[in-house]
């Protein structure tokens, strides 16, 4: 498994565990009509904190294919996963105003469909680096 | 997505041709990761023409004796 494959991994599982863990905390966010700000930038601090332990880790135990940059295949994957992932996160914020616009439920609400559809896109972009990477293209 | 690319190569029978040269041994001589090359082998992906040229001069050939069209 390449280093960009072993990343790609590593940062769905981050992404899956901390969006579940932020989905079933997120009760306070029904609670009323306000957009909890701070608690979102704890959640977002927490990512990019674990990331950062997650590519040092990788960056440590494969040395010689971290210091390389992506090759022509590797660049081509995370563009087209990127293009892909675009599409969802475009998906779900549309869904999002949608719901908002249809059914109203306040501004947290949106926001918090926004903020889901950041993490189920950015899942996506490694979810696809994977297929890509292994699928061919 | 995903749909093998028409386009046929001799790259694993010219590095085993070339005293068993192996994979990693390619990559580094072209520039690519060994998953990459393991990919043009098994026709999952096709490189771009500088890495087409790099394989060809590796193995001494013309580009047209490493890759083909399917059919």
């Amino acid at each position: 498994m390449s280093f960009r494959e072993k990343s790609a991994w590593g940062m769905g599982t981050l992404m899956v565990v901390t969006g579940l863990l932020w989905v079933l905390h997120m009760d306070w966010a029904f609670s009323d009509d306000h957009v909890h700000v701070f608690e979102i930038a704890h959640f977002f601090v927490a990512v990019i904190i674990l990331s950062i332990i997650i590519q040092a880790v990788l960056a440590v135990t494969n040395r010689g294919e971290a210091r390389k940059p992506a090759d022509e295949r590797e660049r081509l994957a995370i563009w087209r996963a990127g293009h892909w992932a675009g599409s969802v996160l475009a998906v779900g914020v549309i869904l999002s105003a949608l719901v908002y616009g249809l059914h109203g439920g306040g501004a947290s609400n949106l926001f918090n469909g926004v903020v889901a559809s950041l993490i189920v896109a950015q899942f996506a972009q490694y979810a696809f680096q994977i297929y890509f990477l292994r699928k061919g293209m | 997505m995903g749909k093998a690319p028409p386009i046929t190569n001799r790259v694993k029978q010219l590095r085993e041709e070339h005293d068993g040269m192996s994979q990693q041994a390619l990559a580094d001589a072209i520039g690519v990761t060994r998953q990459t090359v393991i990919a043009i082998e098994q026709g999952k992906y096709s490189p771009s023409l500088e890495s087409a040229f790099r394989i060809s001069r590796v193995f001494g050939v013309g580009v047209e004796d490493v890759f083909g069209w399917e059919g």
